[in-house]
């Protein structure tokens, strides 16, 4: 149902963001410490969907931040109306949109903010926090009922 | 398409004029700019090669010297020929971004128009600009009058657009006594010049958009050191560059640069070493000497940066007695150029005498008499064979004799 | 230029995000949210500068970059003169035809925080603006120094506890006023400026089209709230944004050419400013009865301010 990995491509999420990891010489670095975000030719790239990139190591989307999080929203597409809010106010860039669809969240670089919670306008919402280690299933089998409003 | 611009086989221009017409020769894309004494006249002068249609690049006349240097980085990273101009003050409130454009390795070309640091304020020529620059990562080479000027800054575009060098480069001339005194200047034909500077090849363009680049990341204990030895690298690396467009330049011109520049050298027993317009002084006091029967010379270093450590060492070392001439207030030690030859002579054979003169300050008229006093210093402690007089002295300054600290050598 | 559509959220969401994730700004923070509107909001090619502050030290931290466009900083102070120095290159480029691609058009873009916009790059700012550099400068008004840990800056509203204007037991905070970017930006003759926020996205949207539209400089001030030293929860960041323009304590507005005013948001129920000011930590101190005329002088500010703004805009002047 919410398979994202054809949304995402190899490289998203392989590098960790910590001092001291892939750490190179003098002679390696790059040239007045600029760094190029793709490999070849790029000139189209506000055309292309991420998956569909030749991102460089160098580009953030190569990236993790998922340790700083410590709950995760969990996206329920069987209530989810497309509405995009979440799309629109993600600081992360990790809501998976295509095609005007919904499609997930990009736990790669999700920190667990919870602002696509607070904007979801759904009843029950389409997204929740669960606990870090909850799985999906799991997390959407406890998924709440819609709720009444309130008089 | 630029208008053209009638040039004579001589002219007669001030080192400001010179370093303008380089400018516009050189088809410098963008010139982003802020007067300031005395380099107003380079700034003035392209302002008018603009109004009357004799350069095709943009001029931005911006807000501070600041926001000078901070236009000319965005504008070289954007892949063009970039200069400016400026001296002293404004020269100080660079220097923020002077470091900026060298850690981002883009080749800006700036005119250095020597002038003292206030306070007090003084706008007449002496060094402290140029040694306020000497640790940002640029390349500096200095001229000792108006025809150096103009070569020297068709030079720096050809020496800091290299590939194997892209680093930003100082021209520097002394303010007022080069800046404002017309010399004849033989110019390069428009073409001639242009071809010998050659069109600019981009590095890391950031108006190529088939590779977006990222510049000014910021890199903290993990990489910050690597990315400082890189460069420092770099500008050493920057030495065979510097002399194959010398040799280039004398080929296009018939006029020779060096890293160092020596005169009557060859037996000299005595020698002053002087940046600027002090040279010429030197040169002529060193000949007067030798009608007196002193062996006498003269060094100064061409490129002040990289600081042509082995060369200075080659053209001294067999001198007995060597005074290095700082035009800066040293400011609670030996004065800087000073300390950079002693530590290049500290590691030859013969080990000289070396004495430090602080002289000229704030545009002090230092005459050839001036010159010849320190050169009969030297014979002093060179028929000692050690110093006679104070290690650091004052050349020129009213008031009683003023030295520190004596040898304990001999 | 080439416009995304922002019709709506869903035409909007078609864009492809050309700012990444895995940058290290904190968790809820509205300065990505605005960035990535920003750069969503056209696929034309971008050169974007960026000042010292929160955004730059988070997304251009080596190895690593973010951007997807190309991207410079410089100083804290001077991202309007890197721009401008660029916007000529390009100009310069172009008519001598030595660009890569001489017909794709290329956007300029400066950011900065508050404390670069309003204090310390205040000048190069307004340099760049006489001097009519066609480029698109946008504030993220966080209204102090977040980077450094919340200082005060020249944005931080009265009453607000910073850590160089703290409240205390003789002191409510910041004693003075808010410098009025906005207004200061407009008497340049700017030909758009804009203040925005980005809970209400599409009119966010359609300003920064607007800006890149326009020929010449062009200002948005955003209100971009941080819950690191405004003191909320990271998740409410959205809705303290709500508060801020629903209170009028942010009024939606752009003026063109200098002069004509334009109130792009009214709200249905204005809330009085105590629902903002109760939501945040900064605040809190207001509450005590010996600080009650503080809430009362950012009131009667906000309405005094409201009442002009009307006013200008009725007036077309």
């Amino acid at each position: 149902m919410q398979d994202l990995k054809l949304c995402a491509q190899d490289k998203r999420g392989i590098h960790e963001l910590e001092a001291g990891k892939d750490l190179i010489g003098w002679d390696e670095v790059t040239q007045g410490s600029v760094l190029p975000s793709f490999e070849g030719d790029a000139s189209n790239v506000a055309h292309l969907k991420q998956e569909e990139r030749c991102y460089s190591d160098f580009n953030s989307y190569t990236a993790t931040v998922a340790s700083w999080r410590v709950k995760k929203p969990v996206f329920n597409i069987d209530v989810c109306i497309d509405c995009q809010n979440c799309w629109v106010w993600c600081p992360d860039t990790s809501i998976i949109s295509r095609d005007k669809q919904m499609l997930g969240i990009d736990y790669d670089h999700c920190k667990g903010c919870e602002v696509c919670v607070e904007v979801c306008p759904t009843n029950p919402k389409s997204l929740l926090m669960f606990a870090e280690q909850e799985d999906l299933e799991t997390a959407l089998s406890q998924w709440p009922e819609k709720k009444k409003k309130e008089k | 398409m630029a208008e053209k611009f009638d040039l004579q086989e001589r002219e007669v221009w001030d080192g400001n004029y010179a370093a303008s017409q380089a400018m516009r020769q050189a088809k410098v894309d963008v010139m982003a700019a802020y007067p300031i004494t005395p380099s107003t006249p380079i700034v003035e002068n392209y302002g008018a090669y603009v109004a009357n249609g004799y350069v095709d690049g943009e001029f931005v006349m911006v807000e501070s010297e600041h926001a000078a240097m901070s236009a000319c980085v965005g504008a070289s990273a954007a892949g063009g020929r970039v200069a400016t101009a400026t001296s002293s003050q404004g020269f100080a409130l660079m220097v923020e971004v002077l470091y900026q454009a060298s850690g981002m390795r883009l080749p800006i070309v700036l005119n250095v128009v020597n002038r003292a640091l206030a306070s007090p304020l003084n706008v007449r020529g002496d060094h402290a600009d140029m040694y306020l620059g000497r640790d940002s990562g640029w390349i500096q080479m200095d001229a000792f009058n108006s025809q150096e000027a103009y070569d020297l800054a068709l030079c720096a575009f050809k020496i800091g657009e290299n590939h194997s060098v892209r680093l930003p480069v100082m021209v520097h001339q002394d303010g007022f006594i080069t800046s404002h005194t017309a010399q004849n200047v033989y110019p390069l034909t428009d073409e001639a010049a242009y071809n010998f500077v050659g069109e600019i090849d981009p590095v890391d363009d950031m108006l190529d958009f088939s590779r977006p680049v990222t510049y000014g990341a910021q890199t903290e204990e993990d990489w910050h050191f690597e990315h400082k030895a890189k460069q420092h690298k770099a500008l050493m690396d920057s030495v065979p560059v510097i002399e194959d467009v010398f040799a280039e330049f004398e080929k296009v011109s018939g006029r020779k640069y060096k890293r160092v520049e020596s005169y009557m050298m060859e037996d000299a027993e005595v020698a002053i070493v002087a940046l600027g317009t002090t040279v010429e002084t030197s040169r002529v006091a060193a000949l007067r000497m030798r009608e007196q029967g002193i062996k006498a010379g003269v060094v100064a270093p061409r490129v002040f940066r990289p600081f042509p450590f082995d060369e200075i060492r080659d053209a001294l070392e067999n001198v007995k007695s060597v005074a290095v001439l700082d035009r800066s207030s040293p400011g609670g030690a030996m004065g800087a150029f000073y300390n950079e030859v002693s530590a290049a002579l500290y590691t030859t054979e013969n080990r000289p005498l070396v004495t430090n003169y602080i002289y000229g300050l704030g545009g002090r008229d230092f005459a050839v008499k001036d010159a010849m006093d320190i050169f009969a210093d030297q014979k002093a402690n060179a028929d000692a064979g050690h110093i006679t007089t104070d290690i650091q002295q004052f050349s020129g300054l009213r008031g009683p004799k003023l030295g520190f600290f004596k040898t304990k050598r001999g | 230029m080439a416009i995304t559509s922002v019709k709506n959220l869903k035409e909007f969401s078609t864009a492809n995000d050309r700012f990444e994730g895995a940058h290290t700004l904190c968790p809820g923070c509205a300065h990505s949210m605005i960035v990535r509107e920003l750069m969503n909001c056209t696929d034309d090619n971008l050169v974007v500068t960026t000042n010292t502050g929160c955004l730059e030290v988070s997304t251009a931290v080596y190895p690593f970059t973010s951007w997807d466009t190309s991207w410079m900083h410089i100083g804290f102070e001077n991202a309007a003169s890197a721009a401008g120095g660029a916007e000529a290159m390009y100009k310069a480029r172009k008519k001598k035809g030595t660009l890569k691609d001489n017909d794709a058009p290329v956007k300029f873009v400066a950011f900065g925080g508050d404390g670069s916009t309003f204090d310390i790059g205040f000048q190069w700012l307004s340099g760049a603006f006489e001097r009519g550099h066609d480029f698109t400068y946008i504030c993220l008004d966080n209204e102090n120094y977040a980077n450094t840990g919340g200082q005060r800056s020249s944005a931080t509203p009265i009453g607000a506890t910073t850590s160089t204007a703290q409240a205390g037991t003789h002191s409510y905070g910041k004693k003075e006023k808010k410098k009025d970017i906005v207004a200061i930006m407009a008497a340049h003759g700017a030909p758009y400026v804009a203040q925005l926020a980005p809970n209400k996205w599409k009119s966010m949207a359609k300003g920064f089209q607007k800006a890149l539209e326009t020929e010449g400089p062009c200002f948005i001030n955003t209100v971009s709230p941080c819950c690191t030293e405004w003191r909320f929860d990271p998740k409410d960041t959205i809705s303290i944004t709500d508060l801020a323009t629903d209170t009028l304590m942010f009024p939606i507005y752009e003026i063109i050419d200098g002069h004509e005013l334009n109130i792009l948001y009214r709200p249905k129920n204005v809330l009085p400013v105590e629902e903002y000011l109760a939501a945040q930590g900064r605040y809190k101190h207001l509450f005590k009865p010996e600080n009650k005329h503080v809430i009362e002088e950012i009131q009667k500010n906000i309405n005094e301010y409201w009442e002009m703004l009307q006013r200008r805009e009725e007036a077309r002047v």
